[in-house]
């Protein structure tokens, strides 16, 4: 198992920057996801660390190993590909031994590793079928055999379960977290799906045009977003957002929307004394919107009003897509509220949980 | 059974009946007599009496034995040699990023372009030059030659329309281009290679032109092949009729031919790809 450094990294395609200055620090045996909307530059940055796409400046080192013009035949890593890339003409078993004979490995010991990744896999009863025999998420588990069969120095993968339906999607994440712990292994993995970012990550980092915005654990990422995009990406339903001004007087700070009038707690005065009477984005999280006889413990919730637009009940919880002023937003609260469309609902606003962003360069304020 | 079935299926009678008449009266005339062949063309032979001598004439007396051995030596190595070169040099042009690929691509499909006719003095006296008349080698670099723009075609367009992951994936397995080339992507384009294989074989296996003009020299009839040996029994049939055992050396020569047909056909529509990617 390795670390694995990426320094400065760019990536040009003629004049189009498609990567630009990447910094990434990955520890041995971290499980870090690179999470962004497509084209962000997250699929061709793990291209890069495989050596499928030359950097055009910057550096790549893998386990302390500068690994810019290193073949990746000679990285001693293994990609899991989006739509799999099984050898077609090859069984199962041929698969998964490919790359061990290649290393000229013997025989006997091909065949025990190929038997025993196998069977953690739960393939066992495939290895003598070619992959047309297969259905998508035992091509996928296929896919994932033939890269542990090798026990490479790090495992790459690229959306690896974007081709498999809505419950099995589920089920191999879990099993590729398992996998994860029990192989002890470094993994990045590519995708643009942010639940399986935080469900998957020990750290995520999010990119957006290229650019990494911010790298840090799941839990960081949702409660202290570094800029708006962030903020925005990370979450579903995502975050609310209201343009307005923040406002101070009689020594009280508010945020001020116009038709909308929120106070500002204590906490975050201080950070917000330099954007006073200046425009700001104020952001704040679905679930920090309730109705008001939720039983919630809120210290520094604010009433509104605001009308129900749609209601999306999902059982264990209810969406409400309301406008208040001039915003629409989305209030996530308890499966037992119901109100009729087009009625006017006093909410509650946990202003403790409140984001703000500048309006400049969209960094979070506080 | 809709209507149009019932309009379809005579008209596909009659194509069948014209396709397979020719052949199967080729066969039945070669076990005929001179004589039968000249009084009633188009009967069928005696079945008591049927001449299968003419096939052991034709072999010996006919020397189609030794044309056959010359066409099938011929054939076989142009056909490995041509799919061998073709697909690496269609598997660079179309997979890989280079000064020049895309000029050389177009210099090898301006082959296509060029009729044999117009090539053909040159061509002679290169080989001349190049002491190639009346040899082996030299035709069968010539037959080579003229199979690589066809077989660089669609070999490169076959290639290209691999899916890359299976390459990338293969480097990640630890392969080198070469043995990715060789392990994963030649076998791979496997119904590209058949088609290819199928048209190199009947291009070469009839070619009767460029023979003629290669191994035309008085001591190259022991190099004769197929179709130079039946034009030759042809003319000599004008003085001597012999056609039982013309027909029985057309008979040999259509077999392998037939033989490829019937083996191969279905591995030519035959997609291997199916299953590699996302169902």
């Amino acid at each position: 198992m390795a670390d694995v450094v990426l320094k400065n990294v760019d990536k040009r395609f003629d004049k189009n920057t498609v990567v630009r200055n990447v910094n990434l620090e990955i520890r041995d045996r971290e499980f870090v996801v690179l999470v962004g909307p497509s084209g962000c530059g997250k699929s061709t940055t793990l291209r890069m660390i495989a050596g499928l796409e030359e950097v055009t400046s910057g550096e790549i080192h893998i386990d302390g190993k500068r690994v810019n013009d290193v073949p990746p035949k000679d990285r001693d890593i293994a990609m899991v590909f989006q739509n799999y890339a099984l050898y077609p003409h090859m069984t199962v078993y041929e698969n998964m031994a490919f790359g061990l004979k290649l290393r000229k490995y013997p025989r006997a010991e091909i065949e025990a590793r190929v038997n025993e990744t196998a069977g953690i896999l739960g393939i066992g009863h495939l290895l003598a079928r070619k992959p047309k025999a297969l259905s998508g998420g035992e091509r996928q588990r296929v896919a994932v055999g033939r890269a542990i069969v090798r026990k490479p120095k790090v495992f790459l993968f690229d959306e690896p379960l974007s081709n498999l339906d809505a419950k099995l999607r589920v089920q191999m994440r879990t099993e590729i977290s398992k996998l994860h712990n029990s192989l002890e292994a470094t993994i990045v993995y590519v995708t643009h799906d942010q639940v399986e970012a935080m469900t998957m990550g020990d750290r995520i980092a999010v990119m957006k045009d290229g650019e990494v915005q911010q790298v840090a654990a799941p839990l960081e990422l949702y409660e202290k977003p570094a800029n708006r995009f962030v903020a925005g990406f990370i979450g579903s339903p995502g975050m609310n957002f209201l343009e307005g001004r923040v406002v101070f007087d009689n020594g009280h700070a508010a945020f001020d929307e116009g038709s909308l009038r929120l106070p500002i707690p204590d906490g975050m005065r201080k950070a917000l004394a330099p954007w006073r009477d200046r425009e700001v984005t104020f952001g704040i999280r679905p679930e920090d919107i309730t109705s008001v006889d939720a039983n919630k413990d809120w210290q520094e919730a604010r009433q509104i009003r605001a009308t129900v637009e749609v209601v999306e009940p999902t059982g264990s919880e209810t969406f409400l897509y309301m406008t208040t002023g001039r915003y629409p937003f989305i209030a996530r609260v308890d499966a037992f509220v119901d109100p009729a469309i087009n009625t006017e609902l006093p909410l509650l606003v946990n202003m403790a949980r409140a984001h703000f962003f500048s309006r400049e360069d969209e960094a979070a304020i506080v | 059974m809709s209507t149009w079935n019932y309009v379809i299926y005579p008209v596909l009678l009659g194509y069948l009946v014209i396709v397979v008449y020719p052949m199967a009266w080729l066969l039945y005339t070669s076990l005929k007599t001179d004589r039968e062949i000249f009084l009633a063309p188009f009967t069928l032979p005696d079945w008591a009496d049927l001449q299968w001598i003419n096939f052991s004439r034709a072999w010996t007396v006919g020397q189609f034995g030794d044309y056959f051995l010359n066409s099938a030596m011929l054939t076989v190595l142009t056909v490995i040699l041509s799919l061998l070169f073709a697909a690496m040099a269609a598997y660079a042009l179309s997979r890989f990023r280079f000064f020049g690929a895309r000029p050389l691509f177009f210099f090898f499909l301006a082959g296509l372009m060029v009729p044999l006719q117009l090539a053909i003095v040159p061509l002679f006296f290169q080989m001349k030059d190049l002491m190639l008349l009346n040899s082996r080698l030299g035709l069968l670099l010539v037959y080579i030659a003229f199979g690589m723009p066809f077989a660089i075609f669609i070999l490169a367009g076959f290639f290209k329309s691999l899916p890359s992951g299976l390459h990338e994936s293969a480097l990640m397995d630890g392969a080198g281009e070469l043995r990715a080339f060789w392990h994963i992507m030649l076998p791979l384009a496997k119904p590209a290679l058949v088609t290819v294989g199928i048209f190199a074989f009947l291009g070469t296996w009839n070619e009767f032109f460029m023979a003629f003009m290669f191994l035309s020299g008085e001591n190259a009839e022991s190099l004769r092949t197929l179709p130079l040996g039946l034009a030759n029994i042809t003319i000599v049939s004008q003085y001597r009729s012999d056609w039982g055992m013309a027909f029985a050396g057309l008979v040999l020569m259509m077999l392998p031919t037939m033989a490829v047909y019937a083996l191969l056909q279905r591995q030519v529509t035959k997609g291997i790809t199916v299953g590699a990617l996302k169902g």
